[in-house]
C-alpha cells in the first residue's frame, strides 16, 4: 500500500490516522462516560488522568493529521450530485474542527477547574486559563456538546460510506479499506 | 510543660506597663497582623505543585533570643479555611479521607521548647492535625522590626504522619507525600491576655487584643 494517497485510494498514513484515531476516540469516549460517576478517590483521578492523556494524544495526532491532509491530494471522488459533494466537504471540515475543539475544550475545562494536566506521567502541560468556575461550566458544555456532535457526524459519515458502497456501488468506502489499489 | 504553661499564664497581664515590668522575667509577647501574614502549604498532585492558603489562624507568640526558656509559639489553625484554588480539590480535602473538616476543624501547633542552633532558633513543637500529634522540628527566622517582628519558616511534612490521604490515597503517584508548609507572620508587640482560642468560622483571624 502506498504511503501517500493515490487518485483511487487513501495512502497508508491517512488510513493509520483514520482508523487509529477512531479506535482512540471510541476508547476515550467510553472512558469519558464511565469516569464521571465514579466515587471520588485515587482510582477516579487515575482514570481521569488516562482520559486526559489519550485526549492530548488525539490533539497531537489531529495536528499531524491536518498537516498531512493539507500536504497531499485526496483520491478523486466518484460522480455524485453537487449537494452530496458539498455535504461531504462540510462533514469533513466539521470533523477536523471537532478534532481540535473537543480536546482543547477539555484542556480548558481542566485548567478552569484548577487541576494539573499530565501526559502519561511524562510531562506536565501548562494551564490554558486560571481557575474560574464560570469558564469551567462553559468549557464543559463545549466539551460535551462537541463529543455529542462528533458522534452524530461520525455516524453520518459512516452511513454515507455504506450508502456509497451498497447503494451507489462506488469506491468511496474501498478507498479507505481495500488492500489493492484501483480494483473494486 | 506545666511549668512553661504556668509561666505563660503569669505573664498574661494586660497593659504595656506590665509588659515592661515583666520583660526581665519573660520573653515579650506578640500578636499576628492577619493582613500581612500567611500560612501556605505546597503539595504535589499528578506531578504538579499546587499551593493552598489557610486564611484562618491565630498565633500567640512570646519570643526573645536571649530568653528561649519562656519563648513560645502557639498557633491555632482553622483548617476549613484552606483554599487550593480548585473547588473540586477543596471539596476532596474536606472529606474523611483527608482533613475530615466535620470532625477535626482545628489543627494546633505548640512548641514545647525552643533551642538556639548555629543556623538559628529551632522550635520543638507538637503539631496536631486530624487528631494525630507529631513532634516536629521547626526552624525559623526571627527579624525584629520596630516594636514588632517577622517570623518566617519552611518545614516539610509527611502527610501520612497525620492520616491525610491514608488507604488508597497513600500511593504517591497521584498525590505526593511531602508537603511543604510556608509560614510568614507579621507580629506586633501585644500582651496576650487570654490563651489562643480556636478560630471560629471563615473570617480572618483577629488578634484577641485590639
Amino acid at each position: 500500500m502506498p504511503v501517500r494517497s493515490t487518485p483511487t485510494d487513501w495512502g497508508a498514513v491517512t488510513r493509520l490516522f483514520h482508523w487509529g484515531m477512531l479506535l482512540l476516540f471510541v476508547g476515550i469516549v467510553s472512558v469519558g462516560f464511565y469516569m464521571t460517576d465514579l466515587p471520588l478517590g485515587p482510582k477516579k483521578l487515575k482514570i481521569y488522568a488516562l482520559h486526559k492523556s489519550i485526549g492530548l494524544t488525539l490533539l497531537g495526532l489531529a495536528v499531524l493529521r491536518l498537516l498531512w491532509r493539507l500536504s497531499e491530494r485526496r483520491p478523486v471522488s466518484p460522480p455524485m450530485p453537487a449537494w452530496q459533494e458539498r455535504a461531504a466537504v462540510a462533514t469533513h471540515v466539521l470533523l477536523y474542527v471537532l478534532m481540535f475543539v473537543i480536546p482543547l475544550s477539555g484542556w480548558l475545562y481542566n485548567s478552569a477547574a484548577g487541576f494539573p494536566l499530565q501526559w502519561f506521567h511524562v510531562v506536565n502541560l501548562p494551564a490554558l486559563a486560571s481557575a474560574d468556575p464560570g469558564l469551567k461550566v462553559l468549557a464543559k458544555q463545549v466539551h460535551v456538546a462537541g463529543v455529542v456532535t462528533l458522534i452524530a457526524i461520525v455516524a453520518l459519515h459512516a452511513a454515507a460510506a455504506f450508502k456509497h458502497h451498497f447503494v451507489d456501488r462506488d469506491r468511496t468506502l474501498l478507498a479507505m479499506v481495500s488492500r489493492a489499489g484501483g480494483q473494486p | 510543660m506545666m511549668n512553661a504553661s504556668s509561666r505563660w499564664k503569669s505573664f498574661a497581664v494586660p497593659g504595656v506597663a506590665a509588659l515592661v515590668a515583666t520583660s526581665a522575667i519573660a520573653a515579650p509577647s506578640y500578636v499576628v497582623v492577619p493582613a500581612q501574614s500567611s500560612l501556605n502549604f505546597v503539595g504535589t498532585q499528578q506531578g504538579e505543585k499546587f499551593t493552598g492558603a489557610i486564611r484562618d489562624f491565630d498565633a500567640r507568640i512570646a519570643y526573645a533570643a536571649d530568653d528561649l526558656a519562656t519563648s513560645r509559639l502557639d498557633v491555632t489553625i482553622g483548617v476549613k479555611s484552606m483554599d487550593t484554588k480548585s473547588p473540586d480539590r477543596d471539596q476532596a480535602l474536606a472529606t474523611a479521607d483527608w482533613f475530615d473538616f466535620a470532625k477535626f476543624p482545628t489543627a494546633t501547633f505548640r512548641t514545647v521548647a525552643i533551642r538556639a542552633t548555629p543556623t538559628g532558633p529551632v522550635g520543638d513543637a507538637d503539631l496536631t492535625i486530624k487528631g494525630h500529634t507529631k513532634r516536629i522540628a521547626f526552624p525559623f527566622t526571627w527579624k525584629p522590626a520596630g516594636t514588632g517582628a517577622t517570623l518566617d519558616a519552611r518545614v516539610t511534612l509527611d502527610r501520612l504522619d497525620f492520616g491525610l490521604g491514608a488507604g488508597d490515597w497513600a500511593d504517591e503517584s497521584t498525590v505526593g507525600r511531602k508537603v511543604e508548609v510556608v509560614v510568614h507572620l507579621t507580629l506586633v508587640a501585644g500582651p496576650a491576655s487570654t490563651p489562643a482560642k480556636p478560630p471560629a468560622g471563615k473570617p480572618v483571624a483577629k488578634p484577641a487584643v485590639p
